[in-house]
């Protein structure tokens, strides 16, 4: 992400990847030894990274439902990441197979990986490029074309905007893309949290991801609340993302341990 | 072997605990109800298997593999996996069996092993898919890569305005066409164009105008040098690069197709323009030849046609060159020259014609060179009067003349004036009257022993601040002269202006005088001069009399003074004192 506009991209799998580490989290072997260092060296500090890694999917899956349950047909997930397991368009496209969904990404391995996998899928598509340019990805001829922005529109921005910085406004990248947006159009927001967390673990997860391309921003639930600025929660609110509609009351057990707090907002009008 | 009589087989209570077993060993991509109830269906399929007969391995590896498949797909999933089925599956299913210990055993080995493989097969697909997301990409970026490499590398060898190479390409395609391997003995040209009066383009229908004629030009220059590179080097200057030569001819050709397609009308925005343009020629052998030395000549050569008067070609000429580098090295070398004292003067006598006396003289400034000994002012006064230098120059024999002229006073005879030449820069200079005031102060000389030579071209100019200068310095009575009289301007105007005290007429009328025929008319219009300086009250000072019947003629018609070899040679001031000592 560091990477100015004009710099040609470098493919340097000897560095770890924010996409594949999630990947290994996962149980995924889409990753290479690097990743899985970095990976290795993020349990040691924070033994739970696996546990929110699956957590945060978790809620990705249960929050995709309830919007297609909802009636939700078209999908913008920015920060797809690699498109493996129990991906948007696998769960939407189960609900109804005309569900639409771009995905976006800025590491160009997962965005070589997602076009793979969508290869054949008229409905699923994946365009490379940055959270941080929201005008860049309102304007892709890729995301006109798939999606209709007359129509409602839910925008995922899940476990992505912890590697943007406060410097660059997360708050109006996400404005960028709410005016671009139908009413009944939703926004799913998930990210690390340090509500509850020592400083210490929280100074160690940063070192950890520091040696990536993408260090990470944690916030508190107050600060994600208000990202959902111009939407209305849809209950239970921001959360941590395991308390979020689970499937049984078991499984939001000791939920503050996911780490990851999310929420769902809709767009009025 | 059948269920155990009087044991209730419950297959949910063991999916259950199956399915709480194996959550959060790795991401499973389904409800907690889901996961249940694709364990409740592998359940069956293990009971299934412990019951068959015969026992058959290929239900346990189908049962490992489908739990790979459902994601369930860790280490720890097995383990726990092979805990519970081996812990409570006879137990919650109440079978019973008579080697249910062994049946187990080879179950839970064939589910393990069905596991495995599914999971080695996955994670050896997920890598290449992997790998190869990664190749894609970096083909991907490489790719974009070459494509910024050559956009970049166009950009910086292109003109943006015409797309024509640019400098940078055309020095590079020179160099390359200079150090091929075996071009040694081969020949190679270079032309230099530059529009004439391009400038006025731009000042009168504004730049937009001015670039589009620009980019007509680029484009009809490549259409009538077709295979020979055309770049632009900025501004209106254009170059071409014949890589290959048979001689000066081809060159002469590649110029003038260039000035023809220049010189077509250029109909640019409702304007129809014609242009012109100037053109420099270099055409050498390629051996001994640098890329730097070439440009350098067939730009210096442009400025050959241009001075010229344009719309032409001109071939370069190492001579011409070479004389005009020796020029410029010399007029560089005039201030040093000043510093180190390499200037002195020489006087030439005027003597009069009515009693031979001498008068007064001329100072004539001299050189002496370190390298190329003694040079005489045409040698360097007109690059002087060129690059301004003149000034300089000028305003040192003045003060030094002045400066010699006031030891001449000693002799009781009235001593000779001094005669100094006044260049147009000079002369045109506000704060000549404070100079001369100050150089008269100085040295002490009187003002009516300093003369002052001008020429007819220094009136030209209508600025009256000169004419204002010389009437300031007429009063305090320096004589002023008019020099080379009659083969200017001659517009006798200015005489009824200027103060003026003497006219010295020019050597070729002089000259005239040996020859009977020449000689009378020369004969009348020097007659006629004399009178009609006497008429103003004018002397009349005769240039370049060389016999003594020039000498003669001259007396006889009235004329006053004269120089020339006659009468004696430029020479150093001692020498010249000696004639009247």
């Amino acid at each position: 992400m560091q990477r100015p506009d004009w710099a040609p991209e470098t493919i340097d799998i000897e560095r770890p990847s924010v996409a594949r580490m999630y990947d290994y989290y996962l149980g995924g072997s889409h990753n290479f030894a690097a990743d899985r260092a970095a990976a290795q060296a993020m349990v040691a500090a924070v033994p739970e990274a696996p546990l929110m890694a699956q957590a945060n999917r978790a809620f990705l899956r249960r929050a995709v439902h309830h919007l297609a349950e909802a009636g939700i047909r078209q999908f913008l997930d920015i920060g797809s990441g690699i498109p493996t397991v129990g991906n948007v368009h696998e769960i939407a496209q189960r609900i109804d197979p005309e569900s639409r969904v771009v995905y976006v990404d800025v590491d160009p391995v997962a965005v070589a990986h997602s076009r793979e996998i969508l290869a054949g899928n008229e409905r699923a598509v994946v365009v490379q490029e940055d959270l941080r340019h929201p005008e860049k990805i309102l304007a892709d001829p890729s995301v006109r074309g798939l999606l209709d922005f007359d129509q409602p529109v839910a925008v995922m921005v899940v476990a992505v905007l912890h590697f943007v910085s406060d410097e660059d406004r997360p708050a109006e990248l996400l404005r960028t893309l709410r005016d671009a947006l139908a009413p009944g159009s939703y926004l799913v927001l998930s990210q690390a949290s340090d509500d509850g967390r020592s400083r210490d673990e929280r100074a160690e997860a940063e070192r950890v991801y520091r040696r990536t391309d993408n260090p990470l921003w944690v916030r508190s639930r107050a600060e994600l609340t208000a990202l959902f600025d111009g939407f209305e929660l849809v209950d239970p609110g921001v959360v941590w993302v395991p308390e979020w509609r689970p499937d049984t009351p078991e499984s939001a057990e000791d939920a503050e341990r996911a780490v990851f707090m999310g929420g769902v907002g809709r767009l009025g009008g | 072997m059948a269920e155990s009589p009087g044991a209730t087989s419950c297959p949910g209570t063991f999916a259950r605990a199956w399915a709480k077993a194996v959550s959060g060993t790795s991401y499973l991509p389904m409800t907690q109800a889901q996961l249940e109830s694709l364990l409740h269906r592998l359940t069956g399929q293990l009971a299934g298997a412990l019951l068959a007969e015969p026992f058959d391995l290929r239900a346990g590896h189908r049962v490992g593999a489908e739990m790979v498949a459902a994601h369930i797909a860790s280490a720890e999933g097995l383990g726990r996996t092979v805990e519970v089925i081996q812990l409570r599956l006879v137990r919650d299913l109440g079978l019973v069996a008579e080697d249910v210990e062994d049946r187990m055993a080879r179950l839970l080995a064939a589910v393990a092993t069905g596991y495995a493989r599914a999971l080695r097969d996955r994670t050896l697909d997920e890598q290449e898919s992997i790998r190869r997301a990664a190749m894609m990409a970096r083909t991907h970026a490489e790719r974009a890569l070459r494509a910024s490499e050559a956009r970049f590398r166009h950009q910086a060898t292109h003109d943006p305005l015409t797309g024509l190479p640019n400098r940078t390409l055309f020095t590079e395609r020179l160099t390359a066409a200079l150090n091929e391997p075996g071009r040694g003995a081969r020949r190679i040209g270079v032309c230099f164009l530059d529009l004439d009066r391009f400038k006025v383009v731009n000042d009168t229908l504004g730049h937009q105008i001015g670039d589009r004629l620009l980019t007509t030009v680029a484009e009809r220059l490549c259409e009538a040098l077709g295979e020979h590179l055309v770049a632009r080097l900025g501004g209106d200057e254009f170059v071409i690069l014949v890589e290959s030569t048979g001689g000066t001819d081809d060159m002469v050709k590649v110029a003038e197709a260039a000035l023809e397609a220049v010189r077509t009308p250029a109909l640019v925005d409702g304007h129809e323009l014609q242009v012109s343009a100037s053109l420099g020629i270099v055409e050498r052998q390629v051996a001994g030849a640098n890329p730097g030395d070439l440009m350098r000549a067939a730009d210096s050569t442009l400025h050959w046609a241009k001075s010229a008067g344009g719309a032409r070609w001109a071939l370069y000429d190492a001579e011409r060159n070479r004389r005009e580098l020796a020029r410029y090295a010399l007029s560089a070398a005039i201030p040093a020259a000043l510093e180190r004292g390499e200037f002195y003067l020489d006087y030439q006598p005027l003597t009069s014609l009515r009693d031979g006396r001498l008068i007064g003289v001329e100072a004539l400034v001299r050189w002496r060179h370190p390298e190329l000994g003694v040079l005489r002012p045409d040698s360097f006064i007109g690059l002087a009067e060129e690059t301004g230098l003149i000034v300089q120059l000028g305003g040192w024999v003045l003060a030094e003349a002045c400066r010699e002229a006031k030891a001449w006073s000693a002799g009781g005879t009235a001593a000779p004036f001094v005669s100094v030449n006044l260049a147009v820069r000079q002369v045109h200079r506000p704060g000549l009257v404070q100079e001369v005031c100050a150089l008269l102060a100085q040295t002490g000389l009187p003002p009516e022993r300093l003369q002052l030579e001008i020429t007819e071209s220094t009136m030209m100019s209508t600025a009256e601040e000169p004419v204002r200068a010389l009437r300031v310095l007429a009063d305090l009575g320096v004589r002023i002269a008019i020099d080379d009289f009659g083969t200017g301007y001659s517009n006798l105007a200015y005489l009824r202006d200027l103060p003026v005290t003497e006219l010295k007429v020019a050597g070729e009328f002089v000259a005239g005088l040996q020859s009977p025929a020449v000689g009378r008319t020369d004969e009348r219009i020097l007659a006629s001069l004399v009178s009609l300086a006497h008429a103003l009250d004018l002397t009349v000072t005769a240039e370049g009399v060389e016999t003594a019947g020039q000498a003669e003629r001259l007396r006889a018609i009235g004329c006053d003074a004269a120089q020339g070899w006659h009468f004696g040679r430029p020479a150093p001031a001692d020498r010249i004192l000696a004639l009247i000592r």
